[in-house]
């Protein structure tokens, strides 16, 4: 009885699995196929040849590595600036905390719920206005403020005990080295979470690049693969290489996530308690 | 002179760099929007009057902004209650671990976190009409084809159901975390006066989840009302306007039309419903949300 129902909840499970996956499959098969094979087979699946070395020419065509390499910048240094900024932050709120940095948390935490598409054309004045339009610089600059990575690691140093931070400064550590040698570790798992989620974000992201970035040499990855997938004319003129570029644009994400998954998910499942 | 003190220096230094770019891109930039919203404002010329609510009174006699608003409430309903349904029995089937939970939890997930303009690509592709593979599964079970994305009908369906699969697994993954909080022992007292698996379900864990359940429902709600990437892909907001949101629509104003005062009249909207939406989800989650 019991063994019946794991069965049928991996049958279950299988299924659902194939739905989530299916349109990355059909995605990567695509990049196989010819354009002719993708309209005249739609429901083929497999591609009838596996010519690596077509696939080798047609990346060498599209052009895609500079709009690749702009969004690893935009998501490591972001992701890093991000993470230093709000730790400070943070660190303050939680261990230096008196009524004015009580104030600010509460500034804060009424940001969380504050659309951020609502600033958008402020923003764009006031990056134009500091001359930061058009600069990858710019847009790190206005995500700088993150209230999410705030909010993820106060819940984490709350759980710590304050005692570590006491004992270390009893020993005469300032409050750089508290940082580094007993925030730092005893909240690794939270910094990794929040690091791959705002990599993550910023990698993806696109309305707000989209808006502030016109030079097409500054593209990050999602406006590069839409302008490669318009600039044909009509929509679906070349699918297998729209098939190439976004499995090229996916395939960083994907790898960071399979890799972290372990701490990752966990990390989500384990300190997402939400207390009132 | 006040001597200012070491810690006080130190809190300052650790502070400002988060604050100015909070001051600069968030908290100035939503005072501004609130103010350009009674003028005319058209970007491009210096002189700007204030208008009072003609922007307000304006967009509230379109009959596109109310389409819209329409269509990103029928969104907002379609996407929010279904993520949350959907979360909940994906993350009910995980509650207990066993073999290969974890390859499932991830190929669930994975959607979450790509480009929504590259998996966005690739759906459009399935929505084709003629060659679709949309249209393939509806064949087999016997069911007339669609349009998807070609019909004013079936468009905003379609982002809809896009959007519960991409979404789907972030909200899995929290109530995961939070079934495995509920205590053995409440299932067990509850198991011992006789209840069965569903008032079980309903009397134990729907009120200890429901601080999780407060909280996706206003993240939700925040993203939901924010949809743009998939849209701009897929529809562009069409056709007729069917799949046209609030911030797609603000996005027009505000970056073909520079109608600056009128984007943020639309801008104030969008606030004002996330505002009145989670203080009445507040007022709710008092009589029902429970925190040990």
């Amino acid at each position: 009885m019991k063994k019946m129902r794991l069965t049928i909840k991996h049958i279950f499970l299988i299924s659902i699995a194939i739905i989530f996956a299916f349109p990355f499959v059909w995605m990567v098969f695509g990049v196989f196929k010819t354009n002719n094979e993708i309209w005249q087979e739609p429901y083929k699946l497999l591609p009838s040849h596996w010519d690596i070395a077509k696939v080798v020419e047609s990346l060498g065509q599209i052009n895609f590595n500079g709009y690749m390499l702009n969004s690893f910048y935009v998501g490591i240094f972001g992701t890093l600036s991000i993470l230093i900024v709000a730790l400070l932050f943070t660190y303050v709120v939680v261990f230096l905390k008196n009524k004015n940095t009580n104030f600010l948390f509460v500034l804060v935490l009424a940001t969380y719920m504050l659309p951020s598409a609502v600033t958008y054309v402020p923003s764009y004045v006031i990056l134009a206005k500091m001359d930061l339009l058009n600069k990858l610089n710019g847009m790190i600059f206005s995500c700088l403020a993150s209230v999410f990575a705030v909010f993820y690691l106060r819940q984490s140093f709350l759980k710590m005990s304050y005692d570590f931070v006491e004992a270390a400064r009893i020993d005469g550590a300032n409050d750089f080295k508290i940082i580094y040698h007993v925030i730092f570790p005893m909240n690794k798992s939270a910094f990794y979470t929040v690091g791959v989620l705002t990599f993550v974000q910023l990698y993806n992201s696109y309305m707000w690049p989209s808006i502030m970035i016109n030079d097409d040499k500054k593209f990050l990855v999602s406006q590069g693969l839409r302008q490669f997938f318009i600039q044909d004319g009509a929509y679906g003129m070349n699918w297998s290489e729209v098939m190439l570029a976004s499995t090229l644009t996916l395939l960083p994400v994907i790898l960071i996530f399979i890799i972290g998954q372990k701490w990752f998910v966990t990390g989500i499942v384990q300190d997402s308690g939400i207390k009132g | 002179m006040v001597k200012v003190s070491k810690k006080h220096t130190i809190r300052l230094l650790f502070v400002l760099p988060f604050l100015i770019p909070l001051f600069l891109f968030w908290i100035i930039p939503l005072c501004l929007a609130f103010a350009i919203s009674f003028t005319d404002w058209d970007y491009l010329s210096a002189d700007i009057h204030f208008v009072g609510l003609y922007n307000y009174v304006d967009i509230f006699t379109d009959s596109d902004f109310m389409k819209a608003l329409i269509n990103t409430l029928v969104f907002g309903l379609g996407t929010i209650v279904s993520t949350i349904a959907l979360g909940l029995l994906f993350a009910f089937i995980f509650q207990k671990n066993f073999k290969g939970h974890r390859i499932y939890q991830m190929i669930i997930f994975s959607p979450w976190v790509t480009p929504a303009v590259a998996v966005s690509l690739v759906w459009s592709w399935i929505y084709e009409p003629e060659r679709g593979f949309a249209n393939f599964i509806l064949g087999l079970f016997g069911l007339q084809p669609l349009e998807w994305l070609h019909s004013s009908d079936t468009a905003m369906l379609s982002i809809i159901i896009f959007t519960i699969w991409k979404s789907i697994g972030w909200t899995m993954l929290f109530y995961i975390g939070a079934l495995e909080r509920v205590p053995r022992s409440t299932y067990e007292a509850a198991e011992i006066d006789g209840a069965n698996d569903i008032s079980k379900f309903i009397h134990v864990t729907v009120p200890l989840i429901s601080p999780t359940t407060y909280f996706l429902f206003i993240i939700n709600l925040i993203s939901s009302i924010q949809v743009y990437d998939q849209i701009q892909i897929m529809t562009q907001g069409g056709p007729g306007g069917s799949t046209t949101t609030l911030l797609y629509l603000y996005y027009k104003k505000a970056f073909q039309n520079f109608q600056m005062g009128s984007a943020n009249a639309v801008a104030m909207v969008i606030l004002a419903i996330i505002i009145l939406l989670s203080l009445l989800s507040t007022y709710v989650s008092k009589k029902w949300v429970h925190y040990e």
